[in-house]
């Protein structure tokens, strides 16, 4: 019990002296504290996460434009690979469909030529 | 022997499980009321030896290494994971000195976590001793928005000749450099002013400026390690020095905080910052 103490004793009035502000804080300040600082142990599920400096340019970008460029009509965003991973999503999907065409029609092709060969060979 | 089912996640497979601090087992937190991450159990407590292992289940679909990464780039989603994980560990430092972990540690099992931290069981009660009574104040200081436009009388005149135009476009440019360099100075003159309130310092990265907006220029973003009785020495530091004529003129001076010691809580290396932060 009191080697415990010694070391790790429970606190009175630990309590700062101002309450932590946990809702009024900078979403910057947040995020520069919870992804890049305290102590990293390594855990089971090893995630990959953004690089501070990209989250915030994106999160500032959003907050500081979203809403005067939706009255200006503006909405790029919504479209920007880069931006948004609903788009990045959508101009996957987009490449993939122009390729299954792509090949759909490659693939119409080369069996016309086919059955054109086999024809001048049968006749 | 009942087996003691109460707190045992029912379905494991399909749960992970979320750590996001340490703190004393001797000053466990009262956690009703704390949420966690959204779709997640009861934030909980580990024990492991002398310490305890704040946690939660969350579920693994959400935060699996695919789908995490992508739900973080939605700036609504990431700034209300952001604030959870922030707020679990705000409530957990009200009672007890804490070691924050950073977003998404994540553990396969309850064992795997307290296996984790009671491996470095020592390490952790030397930082929360290190921690006690301490919080962490953020000082940030900004380039004056309206700088100082020096005297120049003539710069109304059109220039008489080339030669006249491009002595005053270099006069600018030698100008907008020396303003720069008194800003910057006048931010290292801040920083060696607050950091004297504090046990330990840390410079972190400036932030960018609001884009688009043009915002100020980041000068200075400090992290300090204050004991709680000097964080109102700190405070009337700062607004003395924000309203010395000399630095308003140059720079404004923001304090964030009290944080939780997020910038000072390292397993490694814990006392070589001061001293690593006193060379630059």
């Amino acid at each position: 019990m009191t080697s415990t103490r010694r070391t790790l004793q429970p606190l009175e009035a630990y309590e700062p002296l101002e309450p932590y502000p946990p809702r009024t804080a900078n979403l910057a300040d947040i995020l520069e504290r919870i992804l890049d600082k305290g102590v990293v142990i390594a855990g089971d599920i090893k995630i990959d996460l953004l690089d501070i400096e990209l989250l915030t340019i994106r999160v500032r970008l959003f907050i500081s434009s979203v809403d005067t460029a939706r009255k200006a009509g503006i909405d790029w965003w919504e479209t920007e690979p880069a931006l948004s991973s609903r788009a990045a999503r959508d101009a996957l999907y987009d490449e993939n469909k122009r390729l299954r065409e792509r090949l759909c029609e490659l693939e119409t092709t080369s069996d016309h030529r086919r059955d054109r060969h086999k024809e001048s060979e049968t006749a | 022997m009942t087996e003691p089912t109460a707190h045992r996640p029912d379905d494991q497979s399909g749960s992970t499980v979320c750590v996001f601090a340490v703190c004393p087992a001797s000053a466990a937190p009262v956690l009703s009321g704390v949420a966690g991450h959204t779709g997640g159990g009861p934030v909980r407590l580990l024990t492991a030896g002398p310490l305890a292992v704040v946690a939660q289940n969350v579920p693994a679909a959400d935060f699996a290494p695919e789908t995490l990464p992508e739900r973080l780039g939605d700036p609504a989603e990431l700034e209300r994971c952001a604030r959870d994980h922030h707020a679990v560990i705000t409530a957990v430092a009200r009672t007890a000195p804490v070691v924050p972990f950073p977003l998404a540690t994540l553990y396969l099992s309850d064992e795997r976590a307290v296996a984790a931290v009671a491996e470095r069981a020592r390490g952790f009660v030397r930082v929360l001793d290190r921690l006690r009574h301490r919080t962490e104040w953020g000082v940030k200081v900004t380039a004056a928005p309206g700088a100082p436009a020096p005297a120049a009388p003539e710069l109304a005149a059109a220039p008489a000749d080339g030669r006249a135009y491009l002595a005053r476009v270099r006069g600018r440019q030698q100008e907008r450099e020396e303003r720069q360099e008194v800003a910057w100075r006048t931010a290292e003159r801040v920083y060696a002013a607050v950091r004297r309130t504090a046990v330990a310092a840390r410079r972190l990265r400036p932030q960018d400026p609001v884009l688009g907006g043009g915002g100020p220029r980041q000068l200075l973003n400090a992290a300090l390690l204050l004991d709680h009785h000097r964080a109102a020495e700190l405070r009337e530091l700062a607004g003395t020095l924000a309203a010395d004529p000399a630095i308003a003129r140059h720079a404004r001076i923001e304090v964030t905080g009290p944080w939780v010691p997020y910038s000072f809580a390292r397993l490694d290396q814990c006392d070589e910052e001061e001293r690593a932060d006193a060379v630059l």
